[in-house]
């Protein structure tokens, strides 16, 4: 082959969007790198316990495709990798992904898990919203995938250089424990970069008004998300911080709209989904939706919404609301036009929050040479309509690293990127 | 040559070796009749594990394995390859979980071991009428059908044109461009440059590899992925049709609106001045300027939103945009006329949309939110009665009144369904293959829908999925590459089959047909998935799904059960 092409395509992020486009141009025979950040892959899908508006399974929609992924020959899939640096141009980049330690063998670790009990180190679990603990070696929840364990250097006593704690290489029969792994730099070549790094949170606690923090049982929608999954803290087992289970929920829509200065386009349906979820647990909760606008597009969400409604959901339109606590209930004063405010009382609160561009962009803006909008936003070519498209020839942003979107929209987006990647050669 | 199972446990280190007592198993199995070696292994899927099984299959002769090991998703592949080195059939494995599934899920070592033993016997039993399967390769026309001619049918074809690829872009009118082309002034207006459309029409009017079919209906597509027969009929003509080969087709076909008229509180055709989106686009096209019936300019105009959203009980996700549009677009040229727009929810899901929707309140414009609204009064007096979400009740005096019709499905839809056997949604729009997974695909391999033909969708929406078809077809459909259909396919017995087609209405993939001289079911192995539903309706049993007939799967339950 010439020195100046090569059959490789660049994926980042490897949610619902980059294992679409993956899997695509694999199948095409080209050779994928899925450079992934974490330590598991599969993006925010796997947090939920199920899906909109079919009330499908999550983990079962989205694991036969990771499976998909590990077992293709044509996927390099990179964990607990970053891109570092990208040179070159269209059909013709130079890659620097940094795999860091993992200190674990992907190879020879089976995942049994016989490890994690025996280190004496315990720390909060962000996959898990910080609502359990896991060790210093952790996969984030049963069936994270690959599954595999990663030890955190900065938490593990033996990397720290603490102390020469062996407890898990002790309890590993499959020689899996490498302490001695270091960060590892790899150069690749490849055509074309597809950017797939999906979407952060608003960070509630810019808007006190909402109480996020200060009042108890005020959660929000991630949180609530494996509050209610099977494989999450609590197995799935909805409770209050006192251990009870909830008698009246308010679910809070538009948290962060007015300050970002957008719809996220997929709150409304998670928060019917989550209104599903509740009376599924818990038949007699009262459950009041507070909504602004219902952003229901398209041919089959209206009839979630209805389907909710029929569950016996309340709806009420609110403009503004204060979150205050009030004693072991939480106490909502609701604005909706009305001279007089509404007031609500309930005993748990869920915070809707809006999607908003991940943080790690503006890095990867710059090491790609592309474009942010004013939200952070990875900017593509609409006006001339290629909307998978940047600026930069070679180069394409898909699924919620472009805009907000639900999962079909980033698929869709995803398949596009994947036809334009093809049509380069 | 009668058949010589080994059976092979896996310790999977601790996993399974400390959690089931395999020399149990080894006890309980070797008995068994063509059971010819039962071995365990400290770990079969490691380099040195899968050199173990080479070595075994070919020393001891082996013309069946049952692996006791680990959920087959993990390793199936592995140990199929195996197989494949080893020189006997890949389909002659049968991988048993007594890890996932017995290991780890008892404290009782008993209580597995006992399991374990039940799930190998099942696996043995079954594995008795496996049959050798070959992968079958099928030659693939890479050739696309694109059926529709509006922005999705031309931003497919297109971008599906390569050297080696020739697609048909069939329209049912006389011209290319579809709806948007209708309305270029407001689209316009909309931030959408429909000169870029007018490119694309040019380049596929001069590009050799797309034949366009202009005022041509597609008369019928038999086939299957790789393979479909496409014929085609001028339209309001008999002959002069056409007959091609493609592997592929994008469905295109657009919408259309919902009738207003058939619903009085609107009073579209009853009242003069009140008009849909259509209307007044078309008013603007042809002479951009504001007329009512008695020719003089409006002072007051409503714009009314979500125009039949209760009886179609979907959003038709881009009204509001496009009437926040008109809304501007008036502002803009006639800043004195008084612009009202009545809307329930407002859609603005797009990232700049809510930015837009604060732009026209600063202009102006007047965003009343209601839960009804009627549209009564008179030519010059036209009135509208509004309910607000508080139940308050509202009265506006206006000119003009522009209502958003919802989208529905084009009309015919349901006849190209039939043709190609795909699905429709409960709205009448075409369905997707899944939801969430394949929201360009259907439950037939090789047939796309995309854009408005599938459900309401903005212009942007429309375009991702027109190049989403083309990556997946690029993907999928590769020029010279040939396609590989499912191996473990149903069988049809000649024999039992009574010809009663229940099978027809049961399959999802539109791969049995009739045979009418003889009477019988007949599945077309290209588009059959094993999926099974078949063979569960069958009332003659006449269907076997390959490794899981009725005797296999009896004979695994009966082993699984049995003390």
């Amino acid at each position: 082959m010439d020195e100046n092409t090569n059959n490789n395509v660049l994926v980042i992020g490897a949610g619902m969007g980059g294992i679409q486009a993956s899997l695509l141009l694999a199948e095409a025979g080209k050779q994928v790198y899925l450079v992934e950040k974490e330590p598991l892959f599969g993006g925010n899908v796997i947090k939920y316990e199920e899906v909109f508006p079919n009330m499908e399974c999550s983990t079962c929609m989205i694991a036969p495709k990771q499976q998909e992924v590990l077992q293709n020959p044509n996927i390099e899939l990179m964990t607990h990798s970053i891109v570092e640096d990208v040179q070159g141009s269209v059909g013709n980049f130079s890659v620097k992904i940094k795999k860091k330690a993992r200190y674990v063998s992907l190879v020879n670790c089976i995942g049994c898990g016989a490890c994690y009990d025996p280190c004496p180190v315990s720390l909060d679990n962000e996959f898990e919203q910080n609502l359990s603990q896991k060790k210093a070696i952790y996969i984030p929840c049963p069936g994270a995938l690959p599954n595999v364990p990663v030890i955190d250097p900065e938490y593990c006593t033996r990397l720290k250089g603490v102390d020469e704690c062996s407890a898990c290489k002790d309890s590993c029969m499959f020689e899996a424990i490498e302490y001695d792994q270091k960060d590892e730099i790899l150069d690749v070549k490849v055509t074309a970069v597809i950017v797939a790094t999906g979407f952060g949170l608003f960070d509630i606690t810019a808007a006190p008004k909402y109480g996020y923090g200060k009042v108890k049982n005020v959660y929000s929608a991630f949180e609530f998300e494996r509050l209610f999954a099977k494989n999450g803290p609590t197995e799935g087992n909805t409770v209050l911080k006192g251990g009870e289970n909830p008698n009246s929920i308010a679910i809070i829509h538009c948290v962060g709209r007015k300050e970002l200065g957008y719809c996220s386009g997929v709150c409304c349906m998670y928060s019917y989904k989550f209104s599903q979820y509740l009376k599924h647990s818990f038949p007699d909760a009262k459950v009041f939706q507070l909504y602004s606008d219902m952003c229901v597009p398209g041919k089959s969400y209206q009839k979630f919404y209805k389907q909710t409604m029929d569950k016996g959901v309340d709806f009420i339109y609110h403009e503004d609301v204060e979150v205050k606590g009030n004693g072991s209930k939480i106490k909502l004063n609701v604005k909706n036009g009305k001279d007089k405010d509404q007031e609500l009382e309930v005993d748990m609160v869920i915070l809707a929050q809006s999607l908003k561009s991940t943080e790690s962009n503006s890095e990867l803006a710059k090491i790609l040479g592309i474009e942010q909008d004013d939200k952070g936003f990875f900017v593509s070519m609409t006006e001339s309509f290629e909307p998978a498209s940047t600026a930069k020839p070679g180069i394409y942003v898909v699924g919620c690293s472009e805009a907000p979107k639900d999962v079909p929209q980033s698929i869709a987006q995803a398949e596009a990127a994947v036809g334009k990647v093809l049509a380069l050669t | 040559m009668s058949d010589k199972i080994g059976v092979y446990v896996c310790e999977c280190g601790p996993n399974i070796g400390e959690a089931i007592d395999i020399d149990k198993v080894i006890e309980a199995i070797s008995p068994i009749e063509d059971v010819a070696v039962v071995r365990r292994h400290k770990l079969l899927c490691s380099g040195d594990g899968q050199n173990f099984l080479v070595d075994e299959i070919k020393n001891e002769g082996l013309t069946h394995v049952v692996l006791g090991a680990c959920s087959p998703k993990d390793h199936e592949i592995t140990f199929m390859n195996v197989a494949t080195r080893a020189g006997i059939n890949p389909y002659l494995i049968q991988v048993v979980n007594i890890r996932e599934q017995c290991a780890w899920i008892f404290k009782d070592k008993d209580i597995a071991t006992k399991k374990a033993i039940k799930y190998i016997r099942a696996g043995i039993e079954r594995i008795k009428y496996h049959k050798p399967l070959q992968k079958k390769e099928l030659d693939a026309n890479p050739d696309v059908l694109v059926l529709g001619g509006g922005l999705a049918g031309i931003e497919a074809a297109l971008a599906l044109t390569q050297t080696d690829r020739k697609v048909y872009l069939v329209e049912k009118s006389a011209d290319l461009g579809g709806s948007v082309m209708k309305f270029e002034k407001l689209l316009s207006h909309q931030g959408f440059n429909l000169g870029l459309i007018k490119e694309k029409v040019d380049k596929i009017n001069s590009n050799e590899n797309i034949e366009v079919l202009t005022s041509t209906n597609v008369e019928s597509v038999i086939g299957f992925f790789g393979n479909f027969e496409v014929t085609t009929k001028p339209a309001g003509e008999e002959a002069g049709g056409k007959s091609f080969i493609v592997g592929a087709v994008v469905v295109a076909s657009g919408y259309n609106w919902f009738d207003l008229e058939s619903t009085p509180r609107y009073g579209y055709k009853k009242i003069e001045d009140v008009f849909t989106i259509n209307d007044f686009g078309r008013m603007i096209e042809e002479s951009e300027k504001l007329k009512l019936s008695t020719g003089k300019e409006p002072k007051s105009i409503a714009l009314v939103h979500c125009g039949g959203r209760k009886e179609l009980g979907y959003c038709s996700r881009v009204c509001c945009m496009q009437m926040m549009n008109i809304g501007n677009y008036i502002k803009d040229k006639y800043p004195g006329i008084e612009v009202h727009e009545l809307h329930s929810d407002l859609c603005v899901s797009s990232k700049n949309d809510q930015k837009y929707y604060e732009k026209s309140k600063e202009k102006g414009i007047n965003f009343i939110r209601m839960k009804g609204v009627e549209v009564g009064g008179k030519a010059g007096a036209i009135s509208i009665e509004y309910t607000t979400l508080a139940g308050d009740k509202g009265k506006l005096a206006v000119d003009m009144a522009v209502v958003a019709p919802g989208m529905i499905p084009e009309a015919g839809t349901p006849q190209v369904a039939d043709m190609l056997n795909v699905p429709l949604h409960p709205t009448g729009f075409f369905k997707e293959g899944h939801e969430k997974l394949n929201p360009v695909g259907t439950t037939m391999d090789g047939i796309y829908v995309v854009g408005c033909a599938q459900g309401p969708k903005s212009f942007m929406e429309t375009l991702i999925q027109a190049q989403a078809a083309t990556g997946k077809i690029f993907s999928h459909l590769i020029p010279g590459k040939k396609i590989e259909p499912e191996v473990k396919v149903s069988e049809i017995i000649e024999a039992f089959c009574t010809g009663c087609q229940t099978c027809l209405d049961v399959c999802f993939y539109g791969a049995i047909t009739y045979d009418e001289d003889k009477g019988v079911s007949v599945v077309n192995e290209a588009i059959c998935r094993g999926c099974g539903n078949c063979a569960g309706s069958c009332p003659s049993d006449a269907i076997r799904p390959k490794h899981f007939t009725t005797t296999q799967l009896y004979q695994e339950v009966v082993e699984a059960l049995r003390e």
